[in-house]
């Protein structure tokens, strides 16, 4: 009886219409109407009963025959049975039948402009490939990764999961170039097997090529341990011209690599030291074809040190036109052992000119006896004792977060409304939120992982030296935080840096989100650790989030310029960044957060113009490792880059000061790297006006207003 | 004690290179230099706040162990009779002083030296030391024999001092600023500093295009060689002594790889 219907309805549509209905399927081809195929999908995708799936795909039949129209396309097909679905109530079913894809208008958007999340995707069709896959699995991730309460948190602005659009990955990683000298180059996947280098330049290209290949497997930073120590067993015998040549190609090789994924540069980060790192010291070093050379690394001060030299002689001297290098970043380590290591006065210079030049030397503090790895934009592992154990055969340190989910703290303080206890109970429920969502995302990547070297991540499933070389049960999960100082401005009614009370009440805030993150982490056996989230986009995102549903509140402590758009919330644990503070200041109160904030953290001292000597940025370094808890500093100076005679000059200035265009292009720290100021989200843009960049000024007279009243600036030397 | 601070900037990396120094802006000047970046201190400090030595004082003591000195500057410290007073001041509390001067006072910096209230000097050379030039670049008209007369008090006392000069192309030429060089031959370091457009006290050299910092680098190297210094732009390489490969590819510096 069905058939017989079904086959008057069909006839009845042909004589109707008098044409055969054709549909254009997504894989490239006309097919001609078969209703079945509506059946068939629902009972596959959804599974409803049959006798629904049959009248829905009546419904839809008479709707389309009802019209006027001769083709009809696959998603539309889909839309009409949605709207089916919903009709019935059958919501799960309607979710599990969605279609991911984009708007035809989006695309062509995508396509025409840049985009300005990260700033540092380029435009160009790589790039376009990369924004529209993440579109795809971002609302994939959302639909089908993590529970609905969890993609409703991240929605409503509560939280924010990064990278959603690399849902299929971990977020970050850290690695040993020993990995490489031991095992060569031989990736899955790969046509070719490389044996373990001989020749340091092929161990640079070994080193290269594993960047990239990790790249397209993570979603964040790549970084590597001691990278000037472990080439050094390759550089003995060679001369300094020789080095120098291969730091030069070290540093455009990563800087000019935004060849790979989506056009992006890999997001390196080159750990560096001066002297031997302890728990080096008596390890076996690794030499050319993978070959123990009998010695161990205390044996190769010398070579790793001229290495560690020049790298920074190539950074000092910027690009072809004299700009700083973006990528890769160096970090330099201090611990207590570099003030004992013969000639690091002279490096400390060497590294500080460089500093004031060119702004690329981070200063990582490792005071005491902890190591520590730094990972992506401000993400550092603590070596732990079974890490010192893994050092005897450096190879096995490999580290990494999976995932990264920040809670957006301002939100929290509309939301308890000036109580304490319901503040820090509200601090717990979003802390609860993030955890569940890093369970997801574990689940998910232990899923993509059990297909072992044959699956969907088969370079992290790897075993070449009996373990998979994603370590899952050493992943660290990251919670961070955006927008303390605005929490403490909300419910204290004065920002961290207007009174101790404040201040004080910020940290109690942090120390309470610490022992939360331990306490979920004992329960969950899994290692959750508080970030300071680098939050290019995502301070941004959760000021317009809050000027939207909490408009009364939120415009009185939104940062930035609101009829500009220009909208922001302070990073992390920061203190205001236009507050006019000493950076002796910035950098004591700061530190006393990062002792809290294990996954690391750091102090941005913006310079401006502002070139001080070597001698003077040194001074500061040696005081702030000595005089506080700070982690890790890095000084920011501006430039000027001029895209018509491609010269860069010192400050951000609106004329190129060689050739007076006005074509020019400022270049300044965003967040964790150097970037082009073109590229920059609104929210950074407001922050970038704000930031204080240590300058003395004259109050008008009867102001106090301790941001607001008239400033002159003055300058001095 | 009749000497108002209108400007307290707590740490400057700039000031005295090497060294972490606070630094303190007085007001008024006897010269109106029309590059001066500093007008509103100079023409008009009554609009500002007057910040109290005794909070200063205060706010230094917190940052003991960090900073390494006090920055004079304005304006024009020396114009202010007090002046000793307020070095006392600072200097009772062990804090080395770094003064800035235009130099047309040789009495009174000669005084604070001797009286060890200074511990370094760094002194303006507005241009050749010819009353001409001098006067073109101060603004007003310069005796010329008061700023030689500093000149020499700084090379005899044996304090830490430098002369710094901030080149304007309209009103000094390259030539110029070699011609004050070889004026301070045997005297010191002579630093040429840029001039910034931003908001000089004559608005039309708002309009003058600085130097730039390739130009002006060469300009300091040329200085330095009338002076007979030799510049610190490179480093040496620990370890390793003269005559070393490292010291011959530094002339290699500066190529693409």
């Amino acid at each position: 009886m069905e058939k017989t219907e079904e086959g008057k309805v069909l006839r009845r549509d042909n004589e109707t219409t008098d044409m055969a209905l054709f549909v254009r399927t997504s894989d490239e081809q006309f097919s001609g109407w078969d209703r079945q195929r509506i059946v068939d999908a629902l009972i596959k995708e959804t599974e409803v009963d049959v006798v629904t799936a049959q009248e829905i795909s009546r419904e839809v039949e008479e709707l389309i025959a009802s019209s006027t129209i001769s083709m009809v396309t696959s998603p539309l097909i889909r839309e009409l049975v949605d709207a089916k679905l919903i009709e019935r109530g059958l919501e799960q079913e309607r979710k599990r039948h969605t279609r991911l894809g984009m708007p035809l208008y989006d695309v062509d958007q995508l396509i025409l402009h840049p985009n300005k999340e990260n700033a540092n995707v380029p435009h160009g069709p790589e790039a376009t490939n990369l924004t529209l896959a993440e579109r795809i699995k971002k609302e994939y991730a959302l639909l089908s990764v993590f529970s609905e309460e969890v993609a409703d948190a991240h929605m409503r602005g509560d939280i924010h999961l990064h990278d959603l659009g690399f849902i299929d990955r971990p977020y970050c990683s850290g690695q040993s170039l020993e990995y490489i000298k031991r095992f060569g180059l031989s990736l899955p996947n790969s046509i070719a097997m490389a044996k373990p280098a001989k020749h340091a330049e092929v161990l640079l290209a070994h080193m290269v090529k594993f960047a990239a290949a990790l790249q397209s497997h993570f979603a964040g930073a790549i970084g590597w341990d001691a990278v000037n120590l472990f080439f050094a067993p390759h550089l003995v015998g060679m001369r300094d011209e020789e080095i120098k040549q291969l730091a030069q190609m070290m540093i455009f090789e990563f800087s000019q690599q935004a060849v790979a994924r989506g056009g992006q540069a890999i997001f390196t980060d080159l750990n560096l030291y001066w002297e031997i790192p302890r728990h080096f010291e008596d390890v076996p070093a690794i030499g050319p074809m993978g070959e123990y050379t009998g010695k161990t690394y205390s044996q190769y001060e010398h070579e790793a040190q001229r290495f560690a030299w020049f790298l920074f002689e190539v950074f000092k001297e910027g690009d072809g036109s004299g700009r700083p290098f973006f990528f890769p970043k160096p970090l330099v380590h201090i611990t207590e052992k570099f003030f004992r290591t013969r000639g690091h006065l002279e490096f400390l210079h060497h590294i500080c000119d460089v500093a004031s030049e060119k702004g690329n030397t981070y200063f990582v503090f490792d005071r005491g006896e902890t190591a520590k790895v730094s990972e992506c934009c401000r993400l550092s592992f603590k070596l732990d004792a079974s890490d010192l154990e893994d050092a005897k055969q450096p190879w096995k340190m490999r580290y990494c977060a999976l995932q990264n989910v920040t809670l957006n703290l301002p939100r929290i303080g509309y939301l308890s409304g000036g109580d304490d206890r319901s503040l820090f109970e509200r601090v717990e429920e979003f802390m609860d939120m993030a955890v569940r969502a890093h369970l997801e995302k574990k689940t998910f990547i232990e899923k993509l992982l059990s297909y072992g070297e044959n699956g969907p991540l088969a370079l992290l499933a790897m075993e070449r030296d009996g373990s998979s070389y994603l370590r899952m049960h050493r992943a660290s999960y990251l919670i961070g935080m955006v927008g303390l100082n605005e929490l403490v401005q909300i419910h204290t009614g004065k920002q961290m840096r207007e009174s101790k009370g404040a201040f004080k009440f910020g940290l109690k805030v942090i120390a309470h989100m610490k022992l939360l993150a331990d306490q979920l982490s004992e329960r969950h056996g899994m290692h959750f650790v508080l970030e300071q989230t680098p939050a290019e986009s995502t301070a941004y995102r959760f000021a317009k989030l809050d000027l939207q549903y909490h408009w009364q509140k939120a415009h009185h402590v939104v940062k930035g310029d609101i009829s500009q758009g220009e909208v922001y919330y302070t990073n992390s644990t920061y203190l205001n960044n236009g507050a006019v503070m000493n950076p002796i200041e910035r950098v004591r109160q700061e530190g006393l957060f990062h002792p809290l904030v294990e996954a690391g953290a750091l102090t941005h001292i913006w310079l401006g113009e502002a070139k001080p000597s070597k001698e003077s940025l040194a001074n500061f370094v040696m005081k702030t490792f000595n005089h506080t808890q700070n982690d890790q500093i890095a000084f920011s100076p501006e430039f000027t880059t001029c895209n018509r005679c491609h010269r860069t000059s010192r400050g951000l200035a609106e004329i190129c000061s060689y050739c007076g265009s006005r074509d020019v292009d400022g270049i300044t720290r965003i967040t964790g790297y150097f970037t082009r100021i073109s590229s920059w989200n609104k929210g950074k843009i407001g922050e970038l006006h704000d930031r204080y960049r240590n300058q003395g000024f004259l109050r008008v007279e009867g102001r106090d207003e301790r941001y607001e009243g008239e400033m002159v600036p003055l300058i001095s030397a | 004690m009749g000497l108002q601070i209108k400007g307290f900037w707590e740490t400057s990396l700039l000031d005295w290179p090497g060294k972490l120094a606070a630094v303190l802006f007085l007001p008024g000047c006897n010269f109106r230099c029309p590059y001066c970046h500093n007008h509103p201190l100079v023409i008009n400090p009554e609009r500002f706040e007057t910040i109290p030595l005794e909070y200063i004082l205060r706010r230094l003591k917190g940052l003991k162990g960090w900073i390494d000195g006090v920055c004079v500057t304005g304006g024009e410290p020396t114009v202010n009779p007090n002046l000793p007073l307020l070095l006392e001041g600072i200097k009772g509390e062990g804090w080395a002083i770094k003064l800035d001067t235009n130099g047309t006072f040789p009495g009174r910096i000669k005084e604070l030296t001797e009286r060890g209230l200074v511990d370094c000097v760094a002194m303006d050379i507005k241009g050749p030391l010819d009353s001409g030039s001098y006067s073109r670049c101060a603004g007003v008209s310069v005796d010329i024999s008061a700023i030689r007369k500093s000149i020499s008090v700084l090379a005899s006392e044996g304090i830490d001092y430098t002369f710094r000069m901030t080149a304007v192309p309209t009103l000094l030429t390259e030539e110029q600023v070699y011609e004050a060089a070889l004026q301070l031959v045997g005297m010191g370091r002579l630093l040429l500093q840029d001039f910034n457009p931003s908001d000089p006290l004559s608005p039309e050299l708002r309009e003058v295009k600085p130097f730039g910092e390739m130009r002006l680098q060469r300009m300091q190297g040329r200085v330095d060689a009338i002076l007979g210094q030799r510049g610190d732009s490179y480093h040496e390489f620990p370890m390793l002594g003269r005559g070393h490969p490292l010291q011959r590819i530094r002339s290699s510096i500066g190529r693409s790889p």
